[in-house]
This record gives structure tokens, C-alpha cells and sequence, in this order.
């Protein structure tokens, strides 16, 4: 009798052990929608779908950019050539802006010279889609686009198709690229609604295409929203996406002279991102024992600190994602 | 010189021509087995799959999707067609041990390695059966959504061929000496992992020791170069001609070649075996 009611409590301390393990739920799922290729981690029953989803995405991520290189493979330094100085082939046009850092890749097949493999080596580089890359143009982004539109039709929660898709059709500059790259990132936003990545890709195509800077600050106030709460369980995508939010936001209220929103944004942007120049600079006027010349130079300074980012973000965005490397797309 | 290579070299034992149908009668063996065994059904299934998913590509619309959609097909060509090599190289001699049908096939006037090459020619026939009927299928279903490939697809499907008889003689060689399920895994590690290693160690040589650099050579020359014989980038991809006659001429020396190595490997193992 004294056992089976040692057994009967020993059962009921370990229900409510494991009941109370509820309250771990929001350390388990913390309320946040996780986006790119973690986006279909959220229930045991889509994660298996979700996976096959996540794959093939990813997979057609990087078909796009062997395809703007006509087939020709081609892969990121490691560190350790990078340490030895090797460079990348580098390109003659910036088709792939918005897809990859050119100095940073180069050629999966080597070249004769520096391919150790001889004969074997003029056989892979004959029956290959290969050639000398130095200094190499690319196929129009704008033939990879039916791709872009496929991944996110197979994954509709796979973020950087949907923005990197709008960076290249805005490539255009037309008010009818604009119009259909924000139709796209509408769709997008109606599967991703909390995205801070296509919230602030929108507010870029508001402010820097349609010169549009109250609607450009409503979405870069969305992405604000959305993301400062969460910023240290953003992926690197969506944080790169919250401190071009804050860069934007910045300015947009300078221009509207808005000099008090301004700071605080601003403030807020530097608390979040210690480290980041731009905001830095932004934050603090220029010293007033400066001239005038001097004044003019500080600005100058933080707008090609600012198109400085714009550059390497391009590069950054895209291949983040699926290998971790140097790849971007649109941003200040 | 020992007796078995006399038996194998001396024409006067078995004349060319009485070797060469005995090769053609074990492999037409061999696709009559394949028959029954059902085994082209499964290259059937595959098939079906092939044109269930050019189907739904074509429901999404190819416009502007055409080289990913010859892309996709060439990738998914070479896959098959390498499982159906694999699978059939490495269950050749282990089934007829198995089954005990080795025994009436020795009891005949023939030598232990004219039972490995016709198996060779056999695994080889019908992994081709299965690869044409694979490459039909797939150019009917880009055809019917207005996908074309250029001239360079004929030497694709050329050197692949090539390629698959070399991955049937390095299986079959294995299944030699390992288990069926073991020589069919390591025949998958090497088609599937050769490449990716081949592209790691070139990666690594200009980094690497020189004691590291040599051993690198040793591994790229015995490894089997599977990835020489696949042009489907040239073949997916616009604008990429055709390849000079030398590079054919010399993969098809390096197939025959690697083949005859993998073949003498599996006959020195064959010729002393207690069955």
C-alpha cells in the first residue's frame, strides 16, 4: 500500500514536471517567425515539408547565380587564399550587384596554371562550361527572374527570393519596374507579414526610385517595429535589413525636418548597432570649429560612407543564405 | 607467363571470334535477366517521374526557365542513369554466387574472365537500355514544352555513355571483393563523391605541404574521373559548342583504359576465388 502510494506521488512529481515544462514554451518558440531558411521551423508537422521546401529553394538560390555566369561554376575564396593575397577574377559590368562581391570568387575549375591535375585538368576545363573569368561579364539578372519567381512560388516564406527579385527588376528604373517590384513585395509581404527584410526592401523602392520619403518612412517604421523588439533573434539577413531601416529613417527625417525623430532613430539605431559608422556619424552634426568647406565635407563623407554600404550590402544579401558568403543586394 | 594468362592471351586456345560471341551471348544473358527481373520497370517509374515533373514545371510555365529546365534534365539523366550502372555492376556476380548458377556457367568452355567481361557487357547494354530510354523520355518532355537543346547534347550523350561503362567496371570490380550492399555503397561514394573530392583537393593543393601535394597527385590519379565524361553544363547552357575530337578520343582512351584496370582487378580477384 505505502509503495503504491510512493509510486502514485513519484507519478504525479513528474506530470507536473512535465506539465510545467509549458512554461518554457516561449524560451523553446520564442514569439518570433523565424525567416530564411529557418522560416519552416516552427511546427513538428510542417517542418518535414518544410525542409524539402527549404532545400529546393536554396537550391534554385544557387542555380541563379551559376546561370548569370552562363554555367560557368564558380566559388568564394577561402580565408586561407584570401590571407595569401590571392584575389577574385573581379568583373567588367555590375550585372550581379545584386547577387555577389566578384572580388571575392573565382572559378571552381582552375586555371591550366595554377591546376595540378595536368592532362586530367584540359579535359575537365574542355568538356566544362569554363573559361577565363577574368574580369568576366554575366548574363542579364533579368533572365534569372523566372527563377526568382519559382522559388518563391515552391517556398513563399523564402525571404531574400522575394527582395533580391525586386532588386533586380528595379534595375529598370522606370516607374513600371517599380510598380511591379512593389506588387512583388506585396505578395511577398502577405506571406512574410513580419519580415523586416521586405518591409525595409519596400521602403527602399519608396525612397530611393520613387523619391517618395513619407511612404518610404511608413515601412521603414514597420521594419522598426518589427524588428528592435527581436533584433538579437533576427537572422543576418533581417539585422542587415533593421540597420539599413535606421540608415534610411535617419535621412528621411533629416530631409522632412523632422530633426527630433531624427535623433531618436537615430539614437536608437546607434544603441542596437554600437558598431556601425554611418548611424555614428549621422547621430553627431558636424563639429562646429569645421568651416563651412569643412561642414560640406563632413556630409560628403557620410554619403559615400553611405553608398559605400549600399555597395556591400548588394553583395552581402544574396549569399548569406546559402553558404555564408560575401553576397547582397539593394540597400543604403 | 602463368597458365591463366596463356589461356586468356592464346588465340589458338579460344579464337577471337568464339570469345567474342561468348561475351555477347553472357551479356545478352545478362539483359534477358535484367527482363525478368524487371529491373527496366524501374527505369520506367523513373521515367514517368521525368515527365510527372516536366509536367509541372510546364503547368508553372517555362518561359524563361529553359536552361534551368535543360539543366534540370541533364542533372536528373546522370543521376538515374548512374544508380541504374551502380546497381547493376555490383549485383552481377554476387547473384549468380548467391543463386548458385556460377557452377553450370564455369561447368561450360569458358574462361573465369570471359564470365567477367561478358557480365561487363551485359551491365554495360543494359545500363545504355536504361540511359537511351531515360534520354528519349526527357527530350519528349522539354520537346512537348518547346524546349530545344543544341548539337553539343549528342556528345553529352556520347561521353556519358562512355562514363556509365566505366562506373558499371569500377562496381563490378568492387562487388568483387566486398559484400553486394557494401560494393554497391562505395560504388555510390565514388560516382557521386568523386567529383566533389577531385574539386576539394584542387582547391587544397596550392595550401597544402609538399608531402600533402604529392599525396594529392596519388589520390586525383587513382580516383576514378567520372566528372570528365559529364557535359551537362556545356549542354544545358547556351552558347557552348561542341567539344574538339581529341578530348573525345582521349576520354574514350581513359574509359577503356580505367576499365581494362578495373576488369584485370576484378579477374585477379575472380581467378583464385573458391565458389
Amino acid at each position: 500500500m505505502r509503495e503504491a502510494l510512493l509510486w502514485g506521488v513519484g507519478a504525479a512529481t513528474l506530470l507536473g514536471v512535465g506539465l510545467g515544462t509549458t512554461q518554457l514554451k516561449e524560451v523553446v518558440h520564442p514569439p518570433v517567425k523565424p525567416a530564411g531558411l529557418d522560416a519552416h521551423e516552427t511546427h513538428a508537422s510542417s517542418s518535414l515539408l518544410g525542409q524539402f521546401r527549404t532545400s529546393v529553394s536554396s537550391w534554385l538560390w544557387l542555380r541563379t547565380d551559376l546561370y548569370l555566369h552562363n554555367g560557368v561554376e564558380m566559388r568564394h575564396l577561402t580565408q586561407q587564399e584570401l590571407d595569401r593575397g590571392k584575389t577574385g577574377v573581379g568583373s567588367s559590368d555590375n550585372h550581379d550587384e545584386a547577387l555577389h562581391n566578384d572580388e571575392l570568387i573565382v572559378t571552381v575549375i582552375p586555371s591550366r596554371e595554377r591546376d595540378f591535375r595536368g592532362f586530367f585538368g584540359d579535359l575537365d576545363r574542355a568538356t566544362k562550361a569554363y573559361k577565363d573569368m577574368s574580369n568576366h561579364g554575366h548574363n542579364d539578372p533579368k533572365t534569372a527572374l523566372p527563377l526568382f519567381r519559382l522559388m518563391t512560388w515552391v517556398d513563399p516564406t523564402f525571404v531574400p527570393g522575394w527582395t533580391t527579385a525586386a532588386a533586380v527588376i528595379i534595375r529598370d528604373r522606370t516607374e513600371e519596374a517599380n510598380q511591379k517590384a512593389l506588387g512583388l513585395l506585396r505578395e511577398g509581404l502577405a506571406a512574410n507579414p513580419n519580415s523586416v527584410g521586405i518591409l525595409s526592401e519596400i521602403g527602399f523602392v519608396h525612397v530611393s526610385r520613387r523619391k517618395d520619403l513619407r511612404t518610404a518612412a511608413a515601412y521603414f517604421e514597420q521594419a522598426r517595429q518589427a524588428g528592435r523588439a527581436v533584433v538579437e533573434r533576427l537572422d543576418d539577413e533581417d539585422q542587415e535589413a533593421l540597420l539599413h531601416g535606421y540608415r534610411w529613417l535617419g535621412l528621411i527625417y533629416r530631409d522632412l525636418g523632422r530633426t527630433d525623430s531624427m535623433r531618436e532613430v537615430l539614437r536608437e539605431g546607434v544603441q542596437l548597432f554600437p558598431d556601425d559608422p554611418v548611424l555614428v556619424r549621422l547621430l553627431n552634426p558636424p563639429p562646429q570649429v569645421l568651416s563651412e568647406q569643412g561642414q560640406k565635407a563632413w556630409q560628403e563623407a557620410i554619403q559615400e560612407e553611405l553608398e559605400g554600404a549600399r555597395a556591400d550590402d548588394h553583395d552581402h544579401h544574396d549569399h548569406h543564405h546559402d553558404h555564408e558568403d560575401h553576397h547582397d543586394h539593394d540597400h543604403p | 607467363m602463368s597458365a591463366p594468362a596463356i589461356e586468356f592471351l592464346n588465340p589458338t586456345v579460344r579464337p577471337t571470334a568464339t570469345r567474342t560471341r561468348l561475351w555477347l551471348s553472357l551479356a545478352r544473358a545478362v539483359i534477358l535477366e535484367s527482363l525478368r527481373r524487371k529491373d527496366l520497370y524501374v527505369v520506367g517509374i523513373l521515367g514517368f517521374l521525368l515527365m510527372v515533373s516536366a509536367g509541372t514545371l510546364g503547368f508553372f510555365g517555362l518561359q524563361g526557365l529553359e536552361t534551368f529546365a535543360k539543366d534540370l534534365a541533364t542533372t536528373v539523366l546522370g543521376l538515374f542513369s548512374t544508380i541504374v550502372a551502380v546497381l547493376t555492376g555490383s549485383r552481377l556476380m554476387p547473384d549468380e554466387i548467391r543463386n548458385r548458377t556460377l557452377y553450370p556457367l564455369l561447368a561450360r568452355p569458358m574462361s573465369r574472365f570471359d564470365l567477367i567481361m561478358g557480365k561487363f557487357l551485359g551491365a554495360v547494354a543494359v545500363t545504355w537500355i536504361a540511359f537511351g530510354i531515360l534520354a528519349v523520355l526527357t527530350g519528349l518532355a522539354l520537346a512537348l514544352f518547346g524546349v530545344r537543346f543544341e548539337a553539343v547534347m549528342g556528345q553529352y550523350l556520347l561521353l556519358k555513355s562512355l562514363g556509365l561503362a566505366v562506373v558499371c567496371a569500377v562496381s563490378l570490380c568492387l562487388s568483387m571483393v566486398m559484400t553486394p550492399s557494401a560494393a554497391a555503397t562505395m560504388g555510390f561514394v565514388l560516382a557521386f563523391g568523386t567529383t566533389m573530392i577531385v574539386r576539394a583537393l584542387t582547391m587544397a593543393y596550392e595550401t597544402a605541404s609538399p608531402a600533402m601535394q604529392w599525396l594529392f597527385k596519388l589520390v586525383n590519379a587513382a580516383l576514378p574521373q567520372y566528372g570528365l565524361f559529364d557535359m551537362g553544363s556545356r549542354a544545358a547552357n547556351s552558347g557552348w559548342g561542341p567539344v574538339p575530337l581529341w578530348v573525345v578520343g582521349a576520354l574514350l582512351g581513359y574509359a577503356v583504359c580505367y576499365s581494362s584496370a578495373m576488369l584485370a582487378l576484378a579477374w585477379l580477384k575472380f581467378r583464385r576465388q573458391v565458389v
